[in-house]
């Protein structure tokens, strides 16, 4: 009686899957936990460290990073569901985020996101099938002086025309940003010690 | 206007001025040290006497706000709020971006005023570049004792944390900001208990935007009397506008509050006017959720109390758009509306309710199925939400409704107009289109 | 005690409460979703607004401040004033009442809540006719998100209380919300089901329909159900329920709310126990063996027959050997009823009485915390009226010995004569009895559920599960509660105190009240104040 409904009580989980997160990741993750007076404050920089470690963050990513800081799995996905920036689906190796709101609208956003669709041949919140990018659009990057702006991993384009997105998506380099980085943030690769 | 010599942009032009050593060079924790030898209370005292209102959007006293610290605390936190998510504002990117060291040491004199034990930038996840010159800048103070366990050769102590944040305009509210560092979702608390009391992990708090804590060491270093005699009264010292938009010269000023919108946007020293071709409809001088002037409304001055007689919700964060004659007023309308729906944190019922149909019905406006009850029904969606009238707990309700009431009530004309110049029967079409049911009455199938 | 003006209404109320359970107690329906008193305040759903009155800022001068406030959020102070009755309140309440409807699908014909639904109630007294939103509704899943709950969240209004009573009341937090704005919704990480022994109660606290309950589901409207006082009998708790009942069936169990005992809550094998009614191993009739055959009596025959011979086995030794088994799953009547017959008959007759089981320890909630600030105690032992039943026996004076002494006696064959009261609803009687039985000459069984223990007797009387009988349980604190009869027995059971009651030699018809007003008058006192005064309202929201 009644109707179908979706099953939240099986672990989509596969029950042999090995862990995502590598050890160097756990500690790094860890290492975040005497800057908080409790073990959730160290959940959002866990999860930015998870995310660019894993790519993105699954439920099993999730669950990882719960264990990890000893907190409740549900209050992870809480968290995670609520901030923009948190994936939980696979993305692409670089994501383009195209500024919506007020002044990049003024400035001819909508043509630079127009264009950015048809050279990647996607729409938003999609990836593209070799897997290198992800569009979607965000609110405010606050580089409104420089409308209308669009940010493509860490760095952000600015004054973009639509005629010349080709060319910054060709760019291998175009999501490279030009000052000395901070590493506090970074995922860790596989591999990596 | 008065004139002045500008102190939070003076190193915008100097190279590599994100350096350790370059902001020495130019007198960079100078002031610190004065900090330090003046004592805390007497910090506290000069940036009272100094009449500093927060820089953030909501322009509360700062020295007010240090002083509801309770006496016998143990603990205290700093968080800064370097969340800047409101369109079109991008005046805290500037600062971080090209005078770290001018924050940093702005926080450690409010540090040492309020005996605080860490503090917590908050800066949004999309500030990549951001970041990364202020951990290095971080780094680099820590590195020359400016920043650890005692500072400055003295008994000072203090920490300072980059937390950065992951996409939520709301965790630029403070409590919503706790909410966040604390590792959960950015819904904003109901106050009392105040965050002075009982904020960060339930110890006393202390939120402050970045312009704020920069004025604070211009303060110091300055004297109280100085930042008095800059602008008019109830809005002293400097302020840093932001002007984009279709201007000649969009980018960062530091001026007085006694500056009128139109000085802002035409000024010589200045935006300069507005590029070839282009014709001004609005403003929206504030920051989005302050709402917006009409072409007829320049003379408004930009101080915290003056906007209010142009019924603007506020001075805010003092970010100005210029709006074109060619941009459709009710792209405007709908390009607000959403902004609100998307940044709602859902936990009171009429913003979150509120702020998704607004944007369901602006978004059928903007496509041509405009009704003309449409335009009230969205000034009765904006009247029942806000902080203000205690309908909800936190200022992002008032935004919403404040911007989307301004836009219909002033540019109402053109709102009629366009919807009237939609082909006949357009709007009716298009609701049966998008709600069938609603129309023939149908119970909705379930296909799920 | 604080006095506050309501509406113009001057009220007297308890001290640190907030102004909305001022009101409540004094019986004013003040809308509200997210506030409940058994969890802490968030202040979300906005409904509960009022206006206050405030000395003016500049001037001092008392006036209705122009911002509304949350009367869930003011604590009451001596003298303070506010009202719901003004038009900036009941904008508000019609706007609120709208939001929650914008999206919300007009499933009260299917929905389980219908009937006892705060939506339909508030809609109806401060909302709006009609929805005035022509956009498509957006749509939330139904999941299933526990062995025995679903979540159709597109019914859900947001007002966390199912989240809060899962951190704060058993501590175990698997809800949580997900999504941001108008996307938010209630959520289980997947693969760590809403499973706590308490979770029942976020259908309870669920003011619409998107907490359900699956055995529930679908079978009742909730119009037809009438409902019984009662109290829980699955362990020594006693926690305060009722028993919603309709044509003779028992439908669902809810908790009452009791200060004393459980608060707002019940746990799961309390709240889920009602399927053992209607055991297939339940003892149907009364029997006796003859020539090594079961035979079914009339009940007409058993109280004389009972009767004789007791009185024969209690002429010998003034009934030295004979021996009572007294269960701690009778109510206290019963007991009371068959052990002052038998001290009537058999002065010298040894009671004792059978050991309620025992299942690990107790449990606390929220999980973790120490006992002083525990919100909920599951207790270990198993069984709703020990107390009570030790109270009956020792009344009735004589002999009293352990049960373990009872058994050598019986074993050692120095008992002859036994009436043994089991009673269990989950098992019938235990082995080492009826080892022990094997030396008597004649045994009278009373059991709940047929089993080797039944089949040992002389003579078999069937128990009744407790919502087919009325009495009182005595819980582990000493507090006497009554229960009410919701449902007849099956066809063919009597009352188990319309027989002890006969079997005791007095006439009539078996009213629990009245026998415990003969238990009062014979000394029991804690008996006189359960007759006068019923515990806790019927019905608690």
């Amino acid at each position: 009686m009644g109707w179908k409904a979706v099953d939240r009580q099986t672990s989509p989980i596969p029950r042999d899957a090995g862990p995502v997160l590598s050890a160097e990741a756990r500690a790094k993750i860890r290492g975040f936990l005497d800057r908080y007076e409790t073990r959730r404050g160290a959940l959002i920089p866990a999860l930015h460290v998870a995310q660019e470690s894993a790519g993105h963050l699954s439920l099993q990513v999730m669950k990882e990073v719960a264990e990890c800081l000893e907190i409740n799995p549900a209050d992870v996905l809480d968290t995670t569901s609520f901030y923009t920036h948190f994936w939980t689906h696979a993305r692409g190796k670089k994501v383009v985020v195209v500024c919506r709101s007020i002044t990049c609208q003024i400035m001819g956003g909508d043509e630079v996101l127009e264009a950015v669709k048809k050279q990647l041949g996607i729409g938003e919140h999609d990836t593209t099938s070799d897997g290198k990018y992800s569009l979607i659009t965000e609110e405010c990057l606050a580089g409104c002086d420089h409308a209308p702006c669009m940010l493509i991993g860490e760095r952000l384009h600015e004054r973009v025309k639509p005629e010349n997105v080709p060319a910054i998506l060709a760019d291998e380099l175009n999501d490279m940003i030009d000052v000395p980085r901070s590493a506090l943030y970074d995922g860790v690769k596989p591999g990596a010690g | 206007m008065a004139t002045f010599q500008p102190v939070l942009t003076r190193n915008y032009g100097v190279k590599d001025s994100h350096l350790l050593s370059v902001y020495r060079e130019h007198g960079g924790y100078e002031a610190l040290s004065k900090a330090l030898a003046m004592g805390a209370e007497n910090v506290v005292e000069e940036v009272k006497r100094a009449e500093l209102r927060g820089r953030g959007g909501a322009g509360f006293p700062a020295g007010v706000k240090w002083g509801f610290l309770p006496p016998n605390r143990k603990v205290t936190y700093l968080c800064v709020n370097c969340d800047e998510a409101e369109p079109p504002t991008f005046k805290d990117r500037t600062l971080v971006e090209k005078d770290p060291h001018q924050l940093i040491e702005g926080i450690l004199i409010t540090g040492y005023a309020t005996r605080t034990t860490a503090a917590y930038i908050y800066m949004r996840a999309e500030f990549h570049r951001q970041f990364h010159v202020m951990q290095r800048a971080v780094d680099e103070a820590y590195a020359a004792n400016l920043i650890g366990p005692n500072i400055m050769g003295s008994d000072f102590k203090m920490d300072i944390y980059i937390h950065r944040g992951a996409g939520a305009y709301v965790c630029g509210e403070e409590t919503g900001l706790m909410e966040s560092i604390e590792g959960r979702r950015g819904w904003p608390r109901i106050k009392p208990p105040f965050p002075a009391v009982e904020g960060l992990f339930g110890k006393p708090t202390v939120v402050n935007n970045v312009e704020t804590l920069c004025c604070v060491k211009h303060i110091i270093e300055e004297g109280a009397d100085w930042f008095l005699g800059i602008g008019p009264k109830g809005s002293k010292g400097p302020k840093l506008f932001a002007v984009s938009g279709p201007v000649r010269r969009p980018g960062v000023y530091e001026a007085a509050m006694d500056i009128t919108c139109r000085d802002l946007v035409f000024g010589e020293d200045f935006a300069q006017g507005l590029t070839e071709g282009e014709e001004l409809k609005g403003v929206l001088p504030g920051g989005i959720s302050m709402g917006i002037l009409g072409g007829d409304e320049l003379d408004c001055k930009l101080d915290f109390d003056d906007v209010r007689r142009y019924r603007l919700l506020g001075l805010g964060t003092g970010a100005a758009v210029v709006v074109p004659k060619r941009t459709d007023i009710r792209t405007v309308l709908l390009n607000v509306a959403r902004f609100f729906a998307h940044e709602s944190c859902g936990q009171c019922t009429q913003c979150r309710e509120g702020t998704g149909w607004m944007a369901k019905i602006a978004s059928r406006i903007a496509s041509g199925a405009g009704r003309i009850e449409d335009l009230d029904l969205l000034v009765e969606i904006s009247n029942s939400m806000g902080m203000m009238p205690g309908m909800n707990i936190c200022g992002l309700s008032d935004g919403a409704g404040w911007v989307v009431r301004s836009v219909v009530e002033k540019f109402r004309g053109e709102l009629e107009e366009k919807i009237k110049a939609q082909p006949a029967g357009a709007a009716e079409r298009a609701l049966r289109q998008i709600n069938p049911a609603y129309y023939e009455g149908a119970a909705r199938v379930s296909a799920r | 005690m604080p006095t506050i003006i309501i509406d113009g209404r001057h009220i007297e109320c308890r001290e640190r409460i907030s102004v909305l359970q001022a009101a409540l107690d004094a019986g004013l329906n003040i809308p509200h979703y997210c506030y409940h008193p058994g969890l802490s305040i968030v202040a979300s759903c906005r409904l509960c607004l009022m206006e206050m009155k405030m000395a003016h800022p500049q001037t001092g001068e008392l006036g209705w401040a122009p911002k509304l406030m949350p009367s869930c959020q003011t604590p009451v102070k001596e003298g303070m004033e506010v009202r719901f009755n003004s038009e900036m309140v009941a904008s508000n309440q019609r706007h609120v009442m709208e939001y929650l409807l914008l999206n919300h699908p007009l499933d009260c014909p299917v929905c389980d809540q219908a009937g006892e639904c705060m939506l339909q109630d508030y809609a109806l007294k401060f909302g709006r006719a009609t929805s005035r939103m022509v956009e498509p509704k957006h749509w939330n899943a139904k999941k299933d998100i526990g062995p025995h709950t679903l979540s159709y969240q597109d019914r859900c209004i947001l007002c966390g209380r199912c989240v809060r009573f899962c951190r704060e009341v058993a501590g175990t937090g698997e809800l949580c919300v997900v999504n941001r704005g108008y996307r938010n919704e209630i959520d289980v990480f997947p693969g760590l089901p809403l499973t706590n022994e308490l979770q029942g109660n976020v259908v309870d606290i669920c003011p619409v329909g998107a907490m359900l309950d699956k055995k529930f589901l679908m079978s009742q409207r909730v119009w037809f159900l009438e409902s019984a006082e009662s109290v829980c009998p699955m362990c020594s708790r006693g926690c305060t329920i009722r028993v919603d009942h309709n044509r003779r069936r028992v439908w669902r169990l809810k908790p009452r709310f009791n200060p004393q005992v459980n608060g707002w809550w019940m746990c799961d094998r309390g709240r889920f126990c009602s399927g053992l009614i209607y055991d297939d191993r339940r003892l149907r009739q009364p029997a006796m063996r003859r020539d090594g055959s079961r035979v079914p009596l009339d009940w007409k025959d058993v109280a004389s027959m009972v009767r004789a011979r007791f009185e024969e086995a209690g002429k010998l030794e003034g009934g030295k050997q004979m021996g009572i088994v007294v269960s701690p799953f009778m109510s206290c009547e019963e007991a009371w009823l068959l052990t002052s017959f038998i001290r009537q008959v058999a002065p010298n007759a040894m009671f004792a009485v059978l050991p309620s089981p025992v299942r690990g320890e107790d449990e606390i909630f929220p999980t973790g915390s120490p006992r002083e600030r525990a919100k909920f105690v599951i207790s270990a032992e198993k069984a709703p009226n020990r107390r009570g039943v030790e109270k009956a026996c020792l009344q009735a004076g004589g002999r009293h010995s352990s049960y373990e002494d009872l058994l050598a006696e019986m074993a050692g064959g120095r008992i002859k004569t036994a009436w043994i009261a089991a009673g269990s609803p989950e098992s019938s009687g235990p082995s080492e009895l009826i080892k022990a039985a094997g030396r008597l000459d004649y045994l009278v069984v009373q059991d709940y559920l047929g089993g080797v223990l039944s089949g040992a007797a002389n003579l078999v009387l069937p128990m009744c599960a407790w919502t087919e009988r009325e009495g009182s349980f005595m819980n582990e604190g000493g507090l006497v509660q009554r229960f009410q009869r919701a449902v007849p027995p099956p066809q063919g059971l009597m009352q188990d105190g319309q027989y002890l009651f006969e079997i005791a030699g007095r006439r009539g018809v078996f009213n629990a009240g009245r026998v415990r007003q003969m238990m009062a008058e014979s000394g029991m006192a804690e008996f006189q104040a359960v007759h006068e005064a019923p515990v806790g309202p019927v019905h608690a929201h």
